[in-house]
């Protein structure tokens, strides 16, 4: 199920009930296992059989790598772990993929392969129930982590339904150890664990899906040739859009584990605020970029092997990040951009080591790269080369004049959201919403929390998946 | 241990120092090829629990004022919202067996049928599938591959509907009629509990959707799709009975906001296009007859004002006519038929409350005449006649007249 919906604030409102209930501790670890299940089993109650697999076989690739002595018996109950999680993922999820480019392929050597359509429905979430249960055994083969001591707190860990779907992606080392003594909210953490989920529906529910989403629908989904505004104005939309939508489902995450007394990592922290590309990774869905670096860029060699091979891990990491978002060509060019942008900024650190931004030169170096990963967006929103194309030519200009697309209020709606999303991340590029939070009188609290409530109940959300759901 | 724990490793990390004052915790981007440890949440020092009392306080003010609003410009509690989900509930209907009539279309036929008035004359409620804003085709080539269906299909044409062949709201609807997940079910059946309480609930009455309505054309030329370009036109009730809102037919200036929103040239439909509607008709139909089942058609009324755009994109002989021989069905034309002569259509589409009724008691007679898979029911009241809806009827009147 997701945030936004009727089922989930009748499911919270059950869970947080159970929850508080004068019950022993394992009793209400097995109450949140089973509510994590139902959670996942109302979107398609087979597929939890692929989180029960997930589970079962990490549990015991974990348990084989503490008991194995010998180096290659290591690596075989790591290879376990690491085959059985991405062949899963790259069967539901890569499949069509694979099958499509393998037929273009052979078409292109001249043998006319029309294979069938492949048809297997996409799991929510997989990608990020299959990173978490990764990232607990390569932990163990590490050996950065012992293994968890019940397999009640890993099953836990795997299928905990604030993270469950669409992050923040946990490490067992952050949320095992959370099981090992009761957890139950104080008022305090109730009640700002409330106003955290009401900040990330109102970020999902009104900007994301009500005012932003069409926008970009208008102009991406449409035949349209746009001009320069709206290819513009679709875009940065876009940008706004998949931002609210994915740290609000973040902090709506974040917001429930609060309010069952459970704590977990910030996953943005005002992207639109970086400056340069390092800066951006390290506030844009933290938990996948460290994820990446930790399982992927440092094993690949990291920058301790020379220049030529760090920039072939970084490249190699932002594809395959690219790759994760979804099976198409069009987000491995997305990663690829992101993966040239990162070596070009790492190539004019090193040529200019001393540099340091002056107060005007910062915003406009913070300006430029929140241009150009406007531009990255191109690939992500399109569905196809020739889509991305013509909106590229569109925002520069290139594209013939046709009649508008969007109408004057988009503009203006456009308009207010992004400078409102940009300028609130530059205010707060180095504080936390709680230290600001901290600061504010209650009365402006509480108006602030009810307005956007309030926004919400009006905007009737129609219960659309969050976009990182697909990936 | 082969991984390094130098802060050097993260090729994402910005080397450049940043100074952080209310960055009061550090997050897996600060630390490199490590086991993350448990996160720590600081809690904001304020009056929690008073501030929670206060919004709410607030949030249920806001809410009874706006509610009081939406019913001042005319929405009713009752008056639930059409979707996907409740036609898949209808569509699994047929599947589930005895089935004896089911009305296809779109919104003609959905806003010009009264169910209780059909069951009045016939003794049979039909199941209302009909889809406002798309073409019958796939839904009739649905109802084809239903095996349980040996019923009675009644097609409602809007001619720049149905020839279109393709298009619309219907592959939204199918698709959650083949595939509707537990929760968006349950999501579904507590709207639909809410909306039976709460006015405001109005897709029509989003709040983007109300900031969009400010936009004062100031764009030339932009082109918005009808369903857009439409303020709220119906209202909708259990079964999908679906009628004109009422503020259609008393307020002169919705009304000619949706009047306006219907009078546009489309380019006549290529004649391929049309053929190939007809074709995948007949073969839907035989499907159907073949199983014992029986399909007529139906054409709505359209007003004066509106129809001379609709022969443009495809006249009667080209469609409709054509329709009937190639595909071998019976069809009631509303031109055919005096007690379907001059009902009234507020916005030139549809017909008003009262006229449905009126529409629906005459239509439903034609087909008993046509086809003995309906006849009229013993005690079916007397005919209806245009004179019955001839007078407006004073608005606002309940939903459920």
């Amino acid at each position: 199920m997701v945030f936004n919906s009727l089922t989930f604030a009748v499911f919270f409102a059950c869970v947080l009930a159970v929850h508080n209930l004068p019950l022993a501790w394992t009793t209400k670890k097995i109450n949140l296992l089973i509510a994590s299940y139902l959670f996942y089993a109302a979107w398609n109650p087979p597929f939890v059989i692929l989180l029960w697999i997930s589970t079962v076989v990490d549990w015991w690739a974990a348990k084989g790598l503490v008991r194995a002595e010998r180096p290659a018996a290591r690596r075989a109950w790591m290879l376990l772990s690491v085959v059985a999680n991405l062949g899963m993922l790259g069967f539901f999820k890569y499949g069509q993929f694979l099958l499509d480019n393998f037929s273009v392929l052979l078409r292109a050597v001249g043998v006319d392969y029309h294979p069938p359509h492949y048809g297997i429905v996409l799991p929510v979430g997989i990608s990020f129930y299959t990173f978490a249960t990764m990232s607990y055994t390569l932990d163990v083969y590490l050996r950065r982590a012992l293994p968890a001591q019940h397999f009640l707190d890993y099953a836990l860990f795997v299928t905990f339904f604030p993270h469950l779907v669409a992050g923040p992606i946990m490490r067992p080392t952050e949320l095992v150890p959370q099981f090992a003594q009761e957890r139950r909210a104080t008022a305090d953490q109730l009640c700002f664990g409330l106003a955290l989920m009401t900040l990330g529906l109102f970020q999902k529910v009104v900007l994301a899906d009500g005012f932003l989403g069409p926008i970009a629908e208008r102009v991406y989904d449409q035949e349209a040739i746009p001009g320069a505004l709206d290819a513009w104005a679709a875009t940065l939309a876009f940008g706004g859009q998949i931002f609210c939508d994915f740290a609000g489902y973040s902090t709506t995450a974040i917001g429930a584990a609060m309010c069952l007394g459970f704590a977990m990592p910030d996953n943005f922290r005002c992207p639109y605020a970086a400056v340069g590309f390092s800066d951006f990774w390290r506030r844009w869905h933290i938990t996948l970029s460290a994820w990446l670096r930790d399982y992927l860029y440092i094993p690949l060699g990291g920058n301790r092997h020379g220049t030529a091979r760090t920039y072939f891990s970084l490249m190699a990491t932002m594809l395959l990040g690219g790759l994760w978002h979804g099976a198409s060509w069009t987000f491995i060019a997305w990663g690829g951009l992101h993966g040239a942008y990162l070596a070009a900024e790492r190539w004019l650190r090193a040529r200019f080591a001393s540099y340091r931004p002056g107060p005007l030169v910062l915003p406009a170096l913070g300006l430029l790269t929140y241009v150009l990963i406007q531009l990255t967006w191109v690939f992500f929103r399109a569905k196809t080369f020739a889509k991305a194309a013509v909106i590229l030519r569109g925002m520069f200009g290139l594209n013939a004049p046709n009649a508008p697309i969007l109408p004057a209020i988009e503009l203006i709606i456009c308009a207010t959201a992004i400078v409102g999303l940009v300028g609130a991340h530059w205010l707060m590029r180095a504080q936390t919403l709680e230290s600001v939070i901290a600061r504010a009188p209650a009365s402006i609290l509480a108006s602030t929390w009810a307005a956007l409530g309030f926004a919400i109940v009006i905007e009737q959300g129609a219960g659309n998946a969050f976009i990182y759901f697909q990936f | 241990m082969p991984s390094s724990t130098s802060n050097s490793d993260a090729p994402l990390a910005d080397e450049v120092a940043v100074t952080r004052p209310g960055f009061v915790r550090l997050t897996a981007s600060d630390r490199p090829g490590i086991a993350q440890p448990v996160p720590v949440r600081d809690i904001p020092a304020r009056p929690w629990p008073r501030i929670l009392a206060a919004a709410l306080s607030l949030l249920l003010i806001a809410m009874g004022t706006w509610e009081w609003r939406m019913r001042a410009l005319g929405l009713q509690a009752g008056d639930l919202d059409d979707g996907p989900s409740f036609w898949a509930e209808q569509r699994r209907r047929i599947d589930e067996g005895d089935v004896a009539i089911a009305i296809l279309g779109d919104s003609r036929i959905l806003f010009d049928t009264d169910l209780a008035r059909f069951e009045k004359v016939t003794g049979v409620r039909p199941v209302q599938l009909a889809i406002a804003g798309s073409t019958a085709l796939p839904f009739l080539e649905d109802l084809a591959d239903a095996p349980k269906f040996k019923g009675l299909a009644i097609v409602g044409i809007a001619d720049r509907s149905y020839f279109r062949g393709s298009g619309g709201l219907g592959a939204v609807a199918l698709d959650r009629y083949r595939f509707e997940s537990p929760a968006v079910r349950l999501s579904f059946l507590l709207h639909r509990a809410l909306s039976r309480v709460l006015a405001f609930l109005d897709q029509k009455y989003r709040l983007n959707a109300l900031v969009r309505l400010l936009d004062g054309g100031w764009r030339a030329s932009v082109q918005l799709p009808i369903n857009e370009r439409l303020w709220k036109l119906g209202t909708v009730t259990d079964d999908r009975q679906t009628f004109l809102w009422a503020r259609v037919e008393s307020d002169t200036r919705v009304r000619a906001h949706q009047r306006a929103a219907w009078g546009r040239f489309l380019a006549p439909f290529p004649a391929a296009t049309i053929m190939s509607t007809v074709e995948r008709t007949r073969r839907a139909v035989a499907k159907i007859r073949a199983r014992g089942g029986e399909v007529v058609f139906v054409r709505p009324p359209s007003a004066a004002e509106l129809r001379p755009y609709e022969e443009q994109t495809v006249s009667r002989a080209e469609g409709w006519d054509l329709l009937l021989r190639r595909a071998a069905v019976r069809g009631v034309h509303f031109d055919d038929y005096p007690a379907m002569q001059d009902l009234v259509l507020p916005e030139y589409s549809h017909l008003s409350r009262a006229c449905a009724t009126v529409f629906t008691d005459a239509y439903a007679r034609a087909i008993a005449g046509l086809t003995p898979r309906l006849t009229l029911h013993a005690d079916a009241p007397p005919p209806l006649s245009p004179a019955d809806c001839a007078v407006a009827r004073p608005a606002p009147y309940a939903l459920n007249d």
